[in-house]
């Protein structure tokens, strides 16, 4: 069964009776069960318009959107998943335990099975040492940890995240890592945006791209990536002067270093073709390096793409 | 269970509303103050603490339900509080009657606080207090809850200052509907007088719930009329939690 999946999903506003850019055009999306997938854009794309959509937190203008199979307006759809928000705001007054009790009563647990998860949720985050304290003091951090502490109550199938990793300094991204990287081996479905493309491309098995309210592109990371094979690097021992001149021909550059002759080539076929040249000639292969298109070069091409 | 849970929450995060201690100052303040304007009143000081006592819970229980209620389902909206509460498997209705019942209990509380000071007040005074005493009371927090229905109502549709002008207007508007029910016999537009007598029969008749008089006369009222004006409350209390619903559901926040 497909975890997420919208048809033709669109929000647009007007003012004053006139009607805006659409925040969310069209979106089409299927997101399959134990999958990671990641939303990318820029501020103002439209991920947090799509989050809050499939959270029934906004009512769409058109298309509609369904989890698990169930209609995101009804609450059995919203009985799977885990939401947490861009800076999320809990009750001031509350201490993280009571927070967590509150969200389990909210889920339908009782007691005893409330007690159950915030144990589970305090080792998980770290919460024990900071429980009786209130939210009103927490830090950015704090409150992201909790926030995700809270998303996982009642050990919901999917989770939403809105840029987890925004505000967490370095030990607290590599904490959320850690567990996204652990619930994905628990197989939980993960939908998640996020503007820090090192992460995603670590943790996403998916990634959709959205330019100005508009899905862009949208596609398994590694053959996102695959396609866009920028330069081969080819190093090369027991290259004479003959050869090099040779084959310098077919490269775009050349250069020396203790490992051999690097010869820089456009594409595989190009790379393979050297290869097979130098080989003939005697030479022998040290290292061949395709140099990928990194996830941040890709996302700054489909922005570029996107644009008027 | 959710209801439940939004309703504890709300009272707790009430409780802590600063503008609640404020006004229960004051209110105690009055009661208390009381004594003062019934010496003037030579022979009838009891009779006009009465209905002062009672006027007081009245008036600042309404104050409370209109400031603290306008602010409920805003400030969650404002703080993103919300999020994760209707992210959940909730059903908005649910989150609405939540607050409503946590701001009930609260003005319940309040309601009680207050009407037993000022009758343990005119017992140390050497007054007597009666039951239509009390069944004043009971029907002034009647009144406070159908005044938090429209603060709720207004809380989901619009921003807190003009909510609380609104509510306020109603509740004084509302206490003077036998006015409206004259009115229109004054006008001859047609078009007016049918907007005036639209006006009275959609707009609540606090009167209904007013029973003062008869309480600092200690002048029995019957139960039935106590029963009849609880259920006129209900009733039209649940009409406007049902548009909050309503306006609510089609919201974004």
């Amino acid at each position: 069964m497909q975890a997420i999946v919208t048809r033709e999903l669109s929000k647009s506003y007007t003012r004053l009776g006139r009607p805006l850019p659409a925040s969310l055009d069209k979106l089409n999306l299927a997101i399959s069960e134990n999958e990671v997938f990641g939303f990318l854009g820029r501020n103002g794309a439209g991920k947090t318009t799509s989050i809050k959509l499939l959270c029934n937190l906004l009512r769409p203008t058109a298309g509609q959107a369904a989890i698990f199979g169930n209609d995101t307006r009804l609450p059995e759809a919203r009985r799977h998943v885990g939401y947490l928000p861009e800076n999320p705001y809990f009750y001031e007054y509350l201490t993280p335990r009571e927070t967590v009790d509150f969200y389990g009563k909210l889920e339908g647990l009782n007691a005893p099975a409330r007690k159950k998860e915030w144990d589970r949720l305090a080792e998980m985050f770290n919460l024990g040492g900071i429980q009786n304290q209130r939210v009103r003091t927490f830090s950015k951090g704090m409150r992201q940890r909790l926030g995700f502490a809270v998303a996982l109550v009642g050990d919901p199938p999917l989770l939403i995240l809105d840029e987890p990793m925004s505000g967490l300094d370095p030990l607290g991204r590599r904490l959320f890592r850690e567990i996204i990287l652990k619930l994905r081996d628990e197989k939980k479905t993960i939908f998640f945006s996020s503007h820090v493309l090192s992460d995603v491309e670590q943790i996403c098995d998916r990634v959709g791209i959205l330019v100005k309210g508009r899905l862009m592109v949208e596609g398994r990371l590694d053959k996102l990536l695959e396609r866009r094979v920028q330069l081969v690097e080819v190093i090369l021992r027991g290259v004479d002067k003959t050869l090099e001149d040779s084959l310098i021909g077919q490269c775009s550059a050349v250069r020396r270093s203790e490992a051999g002759t690097h010869f820089f080539v456009t594409s595989l076929d190009a790379g393979n073709e050297l290869v097979r040249t130098a080989m003939q000639c005697g030479a022998t292969l040290v290292e061949f390096n395709p140099v990928r298109e990194t996830l941040e070069d890709y996302f700054m091409h489909s922005q570029e793409a996107g644009s008027p | 269970m959710r209801v439940f849970a939004v309703a504890q929450n709300t009272f707790r995060e009430s409780v802590r509303d600063k503008v609640l201690y404020v006004l229960l100052f004051f209110a105690v303040a009055t009661i208390f103050g009381s004594k003062a304007i019934g010496w003037i009143s030579i022979g009838q000081d009891i009779k006009v603490m009465k209905d002062i006592c009672l006027a007081a819970v009245l008036l600042f229980g309404v104050l409370i339900a209109i400031f603290v209620g306008t602010t409920l389902v805003h400030k969650e909206i404002d703080k993103r509080t919300l999020y994760t509460i209707l992210a959940r498997p909730m059903r908005r209705y649910e989150f609405i009657l939540g607050k409503y019942a946590g701001l009930s209990a609260l003005l319940g509380l309040v309601t009680a606080l207050m009407t037993g000071a000022a009758a343990l007040y005119i017992l140390a005074l050497g007054g007597s207090v009666d039951l239509v005493f009390f069944q004043a009371a009971l029907l002034i927090y009647w009144e406070l809850l159908l005044v938090t229905a429209f603060a709720i109502l207004l809380s989901s549709l619009t921003s807190p200052i003009l909510g609380a002008m609104i509510v306020f207007s109603i509740f004084v508007i509302g206490n003077g509907t036998r006015i409206l029910a004259d009115l229109p016999q004054q006008f001859d537009d047609i078009t007016g007088r049918r907007v005036l007598e639209l006006l009275y029969y959609v707009l609540p008749n606090f009167s209904n719930f007013n029973i003062l008089r008869e309480a600092a006369n200690g002048v029995a009222v019957s139960g039935a009329y106590v029963a009849w004006a609880m259920l006129y409350g209900t009733i039209y209390a649940a009409f406007l939690l049902a548009a909050a619903s309503v306006a609510f559901e089609r919201k974004d926040v």
